[in-house]
């Protein structure tokens, strides 16, 4: 049985009258991957600025790796890798010196930054300043800082929102070999593939409440409804589409007649994404 | 505390202050500067009164007898040479004595003396010199006045060794560039707040306590650093250095205090540079006392910078002892721990 990794009790924050977060519980397994998942507002970020130790939660506690966050920060961040959704690098620094500066702040004896920026793929680039990269280039090297210190618990908040495709790819690549090494990670999220792709369990947040919590699996036979998607012929030889929903007493008889009755093009089967579970859970979509 | 870290923000913060290059410049240009308008500054002080005079027929000698006790007085060929002479600010004062006007003031009649006066001389000087000449009237009529004066000076005779100007602008060229370095240090803090790099140290294992120590000694550095080396080429380390020293350390806490105060405040480098420009006029006013000698009164005394350019200028100008300006080095002290605490306080509630 893994041990617990994060366990967050009623957990609450306030902006003056705005409730952010509210009194969520939850735990996360050390090597578990827990997507944290919401529109913008929801609560994510203030969720882990708590769990980091950036903010004192109004009511309820938080621990990472058995420790109080409020009460032993320093402890717990010396275990933690924080990567942020903004770009928050030295960016009349290089690579290298941003890596080596967060290095010496952990206490990180003998630090090569080079395999690192391998890892990252920004290896040829180390000695350049962060100020002329690229938006991919500079969450990357966001991510390699979180590294630095060989986190147990790593916190990605949107690590790779608005970045092309091979950025993107690059940054799901290095969390899976976190997931390998043993590290915890946190992930936070708009991509719900994203989030299916690569989390264990997922946590829908929405209003500073935690709707549903399960692994994406579970939530999708839950709430989610599998069906075939069918190509057909109609009468005046166009294409028409048509969904036959699974797992209902009828359906094996609506298939049979569409075998029957329909000249069939293609069929596809069919589940529901996380999105549409979000969707129907809150009613409203992640935008 | 740990040492390490703190070591470590500080040459991050040091090396980021030099990579900027408006700051890179301008810390440059101000010690550059500052320098050469202390050198351009006249050395030493013209003790003497020049009054411009036109007698015609004046006896040979009497300029002379007349002369002494810082007043020389400079005979021009005709009137409209004397005029020209006081238009053009070569003397402030010029006198007209019409031709036998001595003779009769000896003969104890009624002579007539002419004044002319420049434009900008103020009305109390006008009425100091039209005094003096009444005396001067007494004295050549063989009357002077049934009063016997006793000079006594209070306090060392500054006779002969006047503060020259450039000496006297040495203090507030001190607190100018102690502010210049004041407004680098708020402007990186506010950077570092703005574009979420201070968030990214706060997740380190670093304390808040170490964080500000680091910012603090990064300014405290900065500023001493640069006050030093202007002090040093002006030769304000000259005289009992050490206590010079210790009174640039203090008037850089105090300014580093007013940087965090800053920082907590300006979103970016132009309102760190508003905001900087506003303390640097309340600073800079006990310095202008220094300069200009009465123009400001005992409420200066409020002003923490006080006690810093009155430590220096008295120290550097006129040898004082550490006796001399223990006080103002408590006072000076106070004031440091206070703004430091404060802008502490303040900037701590920004980072939050």
């Amino acid at each position: 049985m893994p041990e617990e990794a994060i366990r967050a009790e009623n957990l609450t924050y306030r902006y003056a009258d705005l409730t952010a977060v509210d009194h969520i519980d939850f735990e996360v397994a050390e090597g578990e991957i827990l997507g944290f998942l919401g529109p913008n507002g929801a609560g994510k970020s203030t969720t882990i600025k708590m769990l980091t130790g950036q903010l004192r939660p109004k009511e309820g506690r938080a621990t990472l790796l058995g420790l109080d966050v409020v009460r032993e920060p320093n402890r717990v961040q010396a275990q933690i890798g924080v990567s942020f959704e903004d770009t928050n690098l030295y960016e009349q620094m290089s690579a290298e010196a941003n890596l080596k500066l967060f290095a010496r702040l952990f206490g990180v004896r003998d630090f090569e930054p080079q395999p690192l920026l391998e890892r990252v793929g920004l290896s040829g680039r180390g000695r350049d300043r962060v100020e002329g990269y690229s938006k991919g280039m500079k969450q990357r090297l966001m991510v390699a800082r979180a590294l630095v210190n060989r986190p147990r618990i790593l916190f990605l908040d949107e690590p790779t929102e608005g970045l092309d495709p091979a950025s993107a790819a690059a940054i799901r690549g290095i969390i899976d070999e976190e997931r390998q090494r043993g590290a915890t990670v946190f992930l936070t999220t708009h991509d719900m593939h994203e989030a299916d792709l690569l989390s264990d369990r997922v946590a829908f947040l929405d209003a500073g409440s935690i709707v549903a919590l399960d692994t994406p699996h579970a939530l999708k036979q839950a709430y989610g409804k599998r069906l075939l998607r069918a190509e057909t012929v109609a009468s005046n030889g166009d294409l028409e589409s048509r969904e036959i929903v699974l797992d209902l007493p009828e359906t094996a008889e609506a298939l049979q007649a569409l075998f029957r009755d329909e000249q069939v093009v293609t069929l596809h089967s069919e589940e529901a994404t996380l999105e549409d579970i979000f969707i129907r859970i809150t009613g409203r979509g992640l935008a | 505390m740990n040492w390490g870290v703190i070591g470590t923000l500080v040459a991050k913060d040091i090396s980021l202050y030099f990579k900027n290059r408006f700051f890179a410049l301008i810390t440059v240009l101000a010690l550059v500067g500052y320098t050469v308008m202390f050198f351009v500054m006249p050395a030493s002080v013209n003790e003497t009164v020049e009054i411009g005079i036109y007698a015609p027929n004046l006896p040979v000698g009497i300029l002379d007898r007349l002369a002494g006790d810082g007043v020389n007085f400079v005979a021009a060929p005709s009137r409209e040479a004397l005029e020209a002479t006081i238009l053009g600010g070569d003397q402030p004062v010029g006198l007209v004595l019409e031709a036998g006007t001595v003779a009769r003031l000896v003969a104890g009649q009624q002579g007539r003396i002419e004044v002319l006066f420049a434009t900008a001389l103020p009305e109390d000087f006008r009425d100091l010199y039209t005094t003096v000449l009444g005396e001067l009237g007494f004295l050549l009529s063989g009357r002077p006045l049934a009063v016997e004066i006793d000079e006594q000076v209070l306090g060392p005779d500054l006779a002969g060794q006047q503060i020259p100007p450039r000496q006297r602008l040495l203090p507030m060229l001190a607190v100018f560039i102690l502010m210049m370095e004041t407004m680098g240090l708020a402007s990186l803090i506010s950077t570092e707040v703005e574009e979420g790099t201070l968030q990214a140290l706060l997740v380190t294992p670093m304390s808040m306590r170490e964080l500000f120590v680091g910012k603090g000694l990064t300014g405290v550095t900065l500023a001493f650093v640069q006050v030093v080396l202007l002090m040093a080429v002006t030769g304000g380390l000259a005289r009992q250095p050490l206590l010079v020293l210790v009174a640039l350390l203090l008037g850089a806490m105090l300014v580093t205090g007013v940087g965090f105060l800053m920082a907590s405040v300006g979103k970016d480098l132009l309102s760190v540079m508003s905001w900087g420009v506003l303390a640097l006029l309340v600073l800079i006013i006990p310095s202008i006392g220094i300069l200009l000698p009465g123009v400001v009164s005992g409420w200066v005394r409020a002003i923490p910078s006080h006690y810093l350019v009155d430590t220096v200028h008295r120290v550097a100008n006129f040898g004082a002892g550490w006796g001399d300006v223990g006080v103002n080095l408590l006072a000076l002290l106070a004031f440091s721990a206070a703004f430091l605490w404060l802008g502490g306080a303040v900037l701590r509630r920004r980072f939050a």
